[in-house]
């Protein structure tokens, strides 16, 4: 089983009907040149990448630009579009007043598999008590979190929300809250691996290029900014794929991760076993 | 006068040729053109159009000469963060290799058919999919 755990579905036909909203998503999530294209491509890239599952990211982003990039209705429209490929991930703006309800909804009537929150873009840090009413329902619907951290390549995005010591206060009060940073949290790549080492819930995934190509990005990450062996030996159980897909094609960020020359059962934990455990919160 | 026809191509692999002979064939026939010449174009950088022997070997032989022409993995400049794209390039193999290729080819028509000589074979080359791609047929005659 391999399992993208990163990708964000706003430019895919089914919900890219109104041409206002297309513009939007171009916009707030930065991206101003993508094409709007059909989800056969995108199971047909799916499948040219060798990925079973992908799971798809919404964002919430009404107080501060008064929308969403997708909305969770959205995210259902697609998962049901392709219930045995697509896994939905909720989203939901932690200022909005109705926030909890809006959470509570997109699990219970939704059936959403987890929660994506993106600091730097919703402008909250992770420690902020204001959360705890959503992390308590991550919880009580045995539900992981995701958060968006490290540099965001979005528009209009302080870094300062995105540094990933600042989910430590989140991984000390909520100890069974399955919690994993996209992008590595790049650059601060270190701080990451240390509190994967030190906290079992904790998780981190690799939709991370930033310089240069897939396949040398993730050797400098991996090779020079932690040491050479600390995927391999340390952060096996830890490390999920992920691909930031369509910011980066999912073929060529696969092919990055399985070009590190990990031991096959690290490979296969890091392309989906990992994933798998995070999101359902299976057993190692 | 001129006879367009657009097509569009889903393709299913990362480097892929799709044999377009029977279809350009068929839209010289429709554009009701006698004489004149036929142009196929693709719309794409990362994409070629190519006449060869439509020989599953020869295929194959194409793939590998321009994989070892243009390799997977040197060390292309195109792979670096582009900022009016809010991406990172990471394609240079796709436009160079379509630049063996070229964009088009080619054929004159005479008396309503395309000319094609007996081992010829269209191809839409494929060098950065799986995409939705875009090809023209331009038939200009009388």
């Amino acid at each position: 089983m391999v399992i993208d755990l990163c990708t964000y579905p706003g430019f895919i036909q089914e919900i890219s009907e109104d041409p206002e909203r297309v513009a939007f998503r171009r916009k707030t999530f930065g991206l101003y040149k993508q094409h709007v294209w059909p989800m056969k491509l995108f199971i047909t890239q799916l499948n040219a990448a060798g990925i079973d599952k992908a799971v798809l990211l919404g964002e919430d982003l009404t107080t501060r630009c008064g929308g969403c990039i997708v909305t969770n209705e959205e995210i259902r429209t697609l998962v049901d579009l392709a219930p045995d490929r697509m896994i939905g991930f909720a989203s939901v703006d932690p200022h909005r007043e109705d926030a909890p309800e809006v959470l509570k909804d997109a699990f219970t009537r939704l059936q959403l598999s987890g929660l994506v929150l993106n600091p730097s873009t919703q402008r909250f840090y992770p420690g902020d008590e204001a959360l705890e009413p959503l992390y308590s329902l991550c919880e009580e619907y045995n539900k992981p979190v995701i958060f968006q951290m490290g540099v965001s390549l979005q528009p209009d995005a302080p870094a300062k929300y995105g540094k990933p010591l600042l989910v430590e206060d989140v991984l000390l009060a909520h100890p069974n809250l399955r919690v994993c940073v996209s992008h590595f949290a790049w650059p601060w790549v270190e701080d990451v691996a240390a509190l994967l080492i030190k906290y079992p819930n904790f998780y981190a995934d690799t939709s991370m290029l930033y310089f240069d190509s897939p396949k040398e990005f993730m050797h400098h990450v991996f090779g020079q900014q932690l040491g050479a062996f600390w995927l391999d030996r340390s952060l096996h159980s830890k490390v999920l794929f992920g691909s930031g897909y369509p910011r980066i094609e999912q073929l060529r960020m696969k092919e990055a991760v399985e070009d590190l020359a990990l031991r096959p059962a690290t490979l296969q934990k890091v392309l989906g076993g990992n994933a798998e455990r995070f999101i359902y919160g299976e057993a190692d | 006068m001129v006879y367009f026809q657009d097509a569009e191509v889903l393709t299913e692999k990362h480097f892929q040729f799709v044999r377009l002979t029977d279809s350009v064939r068929e839209a010289v026939r429709e554009s009701g053109i006698r004489n004149g010449m036929v142009f196929v174009v693709t719309a794409h950088t990362t994409t070629g159009i190519t006449v060869n022997e439509g020989l599953e070997c020869l295929e194959s032989d194409m793939e590998t000469v321009l994989c070892n022409l243009v390799p997977d993995d040197a060390p292309y400049v195109h792979a670096h963060w582009l900022p009016t794209y809010g991406r990172t390039s990471a394609n240079a193999t796709g436009h160079l290799r379509a630049m063996v290729t070229g964009n088009h080819c080619a054929f004159p028509v005479r008396d309503g058919e395309m000319l094609l000589g007996a081992a010829q074979e269209i191809y839409f080359a494929e060098f950065d999919g799986p995409q939705m791609r875009k090809i023209t047929i331009e038939v200009m005659g009388e």
